[in-house]
């Protein structure tokens, strides 16, 4: 009876969180931001399910063709797309994901059953999950089409491949908040992360060495790492399919309970966290022995000379933030990490990324770091929270703290750019010079057009962000549909550019056009900026009431 | 009032749609007051410390400050001005040095200086035995504190303070007595609003008491006393208070608004 009781009580409990969640979202529409949030959020819930039901259809075409080729084994690498999808693309693009702190929670008498599902819940409405999801539903759809006595054993393991991805989401993301929330173990991955770059790194130079036969050698590797794949979760998921195809359903069924013996293991791990969590740990810092020196706190601000004070100030205190936030700087970490991913086939192939054309590897890169920042530099106030009425309450003009605010962002960019050339320099080969340059004119032209959108829409669309969560760094949806647009405008510009430069085989051509352009891109930035102390005062009660808000 | 008032509104009104939160006060504020602004829940305090300092637009009136229009000369008037808002403007990731640090630069001081004040506020506020914990990692009373020493960490000649007893226990309100006590002694003019009416009693030399938008009451505790007691000479007549006794100022807002403590009405079920 108590448990009857207790189940009754959990019951409430999740209808209570799922009906609260529903009045936010329809208590947000009465305002025309909220309107214009909801139309945003269908534009890009559009964009979602196009994605999804293309990669659907292709899922579902390449499933039908492996079955029908007689070549069940290559269905696994459907899932490892999935897989890798799922588990990078939240990291990859934080903008789009929607993961609210669950532990704000813990103050009701929440048991830790339904403290789990809550958790499981909202990463099962992350709109990775619908992409997924539609892309699942293309493998369920090949493999039914093909065999359809198939669909209902296909059913199950794409359900357990599902609640294993799901689990270990969750899992990354909490154990890696653990681990950058202090500065000790934050350290410890960003050594590791280095390691695995180095490593990644002589790739490369082995396969150079190894010359003419690298070819084999890389087959062999191939054929080594088959088996290996095929002990993980993506690998059994397609071999529990590929086996009941031949009809060896025993086979089937272990790779299956392999798989479900994986999801166990990661629940676990997850349920470690979660526990932790629950029972109201501090992620914060520890707070250093109070044996330190005193003269410590006398510390002056940084010296910037030419900066006003005020842009010095705020200047100092985004670098912190930006040094302080573990999530942060794996985010900004990305470009090159999507350089060492792209560069791991062999240069040599037309197959591979750059593979004909790595001199488009700099330029393109500098790109995706442009692409990351948007997150940073289109909602500039999101990290301040209550500290946006210190600048309100300060003497300090508002054009002097966005300045202060892009001039940051600028240095970030310079800094992944510079990392970006080394690191095709390595992985690739040094960018030629015209390219070079051609791809830092491109920048001085994008740069701004971005600096000068992004501030209008932190003033216009701001929203709250929490530096030191992983993956809950969710801009508004109007600013991810407008930023969105902007960057595809200057993309596609700049992407002509370069092809026009290719075409006629000479560089230096896109250097002068997006040198033309950053003037006219800077002039429009300087206007804007000049507009912004009148824009911020209108906007006062918005910005305070959005980001003040607990 | 002798000579120029520091903070002086006319006609000062704010409209949020059809609610008027704060309905044409007329304020003056002179040179070295301590200001207690009161009143209930609701009845548009921090709307009204919000449009002074210029975290919130006046839907009409004006607003001076220290014989400067706030709408026309918004920076010179933050310069001279210290602020404690609601939300109290903290900048999480920093550490309490840093921020401070920070906020003194924000406000003009060059590098040294502000490097020096921060370590001397630190020190007044009992904050400097943990030099690296993040503002975000204080509690609630030592953010109060640091929030308190940015705001004056340039000497302002006008401290406005949004509740700055909530929260905090009796240590750190003492702390925050004695420097604001020490600040009104140089001749700086303090504006506050508070609910602990304890504390206002003993601090303010006047009173500002608002109800429903609206100035009900202002003055100096003895103006109101003698206001109130015109009112209602009955409460005394019935023995309320001894012959000789002063009304304390928890029975002066009372009486100004209305208050009463709904004693006859019961939760059952609590």
């Amino acid at each position: 009876m108590e448990e009857l009781s207790s189940t009754t009580h959990r019951n409430g409990q999740l209808a209570a969180i799922a009906w609260v969640r529903w009045r936010l979202f329809a208590n947000a529409l009465r305002s025309s931001r909220g309107v214009l949030e909801l139309i945003s959020c269908i534009f890009i819930s559009l964009g979602f399910v196009i994605g999804g039901l293309g990669g659907g259809l292709f899922m579902a075409a390449m499933a039908s063709f492996f079955i029908s080729q007689g070549k069940p084994g290559m269905l696994a690498v459907l899932f490892w797309v999935v897989f890798v999808f799922w588990q990078l693309f939240p990291i990859m693009a934080t903008a789009f994901t929607n993961n609210p702190d669950a532990s704000d929670l813990l103050r009701f008498p929440l048991n830790y059953r339904s403290y789990f599902l809550v958790r499981m819940a909202y990463g099962a409405f992350d709109p990775v999950t619908v992409l997924v999801g539609l892309w699942s539903f293309g493998i369920l759809a090949g493999v039914g089409f093909a065999r359809p006595a198939l669909l209902p054993w296909t059913l199950l393991v794409l359900l357990v491949f599902a609640v294993f991805n799901l689990l270990f989401m969750q899992m990354t993301f909490a154990w890696v908040e653990r681990w950058l929330a202090q500065r000790r173990t934050r350290e410890i991955m960003g050594v590791l992360f280095v390691l695995l770059m180095l490593s990644f790194q002589l790739i490369g130079p082995l396969a150079g060495r190894f010359g003419k036969h690298a070819r084999p050698d890389m087959q062999r590797v191939v054929e080594a790492l088959a088996p290996v794949q095929g002990i993980l979760p993506p690998g059994l998921a397609g071999d529990a399919i590929a086996q009941a195809v031949l009809s060896r359903f025993i086979v089937g069924l272990s790779s299956l309970a392999l798989l479900c013996a994986f999801a166990l293991i990661i629940g676990y791990f997850l349920h470690v966290r979660l526990l932790a969590q629950y029972r109201g740990e501090n992620l914060s810092e520890v707070a250093a022995p109070s044996t330190l020196p005193k003269d410590q706190s006398l510390r002056p601000g940084w010296n910037l000379p030419g900066l006003p004070a005020p842009v010095a100030a705020v200047f100092e205190k985004e670098c912190l933030y930006r040094l302080r936030s573990g999530p942060m700087l794996l985010t900004l970490i990305m470009p090159i990490f999507v350089l060492v991913v792209f560069r791991l086939g062999p240069l040599s192939s037309s197959r591979a990324i750059f593979g004909r054309t790595p001199d488009m590897a700099f330029p393109s890169a500098v790109t995706y770091t442009l692409l990351i920042l948007t997150n940073l530099a289109y909602n500039n106030f999101g990290g301040d929270a209550g500290g946006i009425q210190f600048f309100y309450a300060s003497p300090v003009r508002f054009r002097e703290i966005v300045l202060a605010k892009n001039l940051a962002h600028a240095v970030v960019l310079a800094i992944e750019t510079a990392l970006a050339w080394i690191a095709v320099s390595l992985l690739y080969r040094a960018p030629a010079l015209d390219v070079t340059v051609a791809a830092l004119a491109g920048l001085l032209f994008a740069a701004p057009v971005n600096f000068s959108a992004g501030n209008l829409l932190s003033l216009y669309s701001p929203k709250k962000l929490d530096f030191s969560s992983f993956g809950r760094q969710r801009a508004s949806q109007t600013t991810v549909l407008i930023s969105f647009g902007v960057q595809i405008v200057v993309v596609g510009v700049g992407v002509t550019i370069f092809w026009m430069a290719k075409y006629f085989g000479n560089f230096w051509i896109a250097t002068v056009i997006l040198l033309l352009l950053a003037g006219i891109s800077l002039s429009g930035y300087v206007l804007i900026l000049n507009r912004i102390d009148g824009i911020a005062l209108a906007r006062r009660e918005t910005l305070v009431a959005e980001l003040c808000r607990a | 009032m002798d000579g120029d008032p520091t903070i002086s509104t006319q006609g000062l009104t704010r409209r949020f749609g059809e609610l008027v939160a704060v309905d044409g006060i007329d304020l003056n504020v002179a040179p070295g007051q301590f200001f207690g602004f009161l009143g209930p829940n609701g009845a548009g305090k921090s709307t009204t410390i919000k449009m002074l300092t210029g975290l919130l637009a006046p839907s009409s009136g004006r607003i001076e400050i220290l014989g400067l229009d706030l709408e026309k000369h918004p920076v010179e008037v933050k310069r001279q001005i210290g602020v404690v808002p609601e939300g109290m403007a903290l900048f999480g990731r920093l550490t309490g040095s840093e921020f401070l640090n920070f906020a003194g630069r924000m406000y003009g001081l060059d590098r040294e200086t502000a490097a020096k004040r921060s370590a001397e506020l630190l020190d007044f506020m009992q904050l400097a035995d943990q030099p690296k914990k993040l503002v975000t990692d204080y509690s609630h009373g030592m953010q109060k504190k640091l929030a308190m020493a940015a705001a004056v960490i340039h000497g302002p000649k006008v401290l406005f303070l949004d509740e700055p007893f909530e929260g905090i226990d009796a240590i750190a309100a003492g702390t925050l007595k004695t420097m604001l006590q020490g600040m009104i002694a140089r001749g700086a003019t303090i504006f506050l609003t508070s609910h602990v009416l304890e504390i206002v009693e003993r601090l303010c030399s006047h009173v500002a008491i608002i109800h429903q938008g609206k100035l009900v009451a202002n003055g100096s505790l003895e103006e109101l006393r003698a206001g109130v007691e015109a009112q209602a000479p009955v409460a005394f007549a019935s023995g309320a208070l001894a012959p000789g006794e002063k009304m304390t100022l928890e029975q002066i807002f009372l009486r100004t608004v209305g208050g009463s403590r709904h004693g006859d009405q019961e939760l059952s079920w609590l």
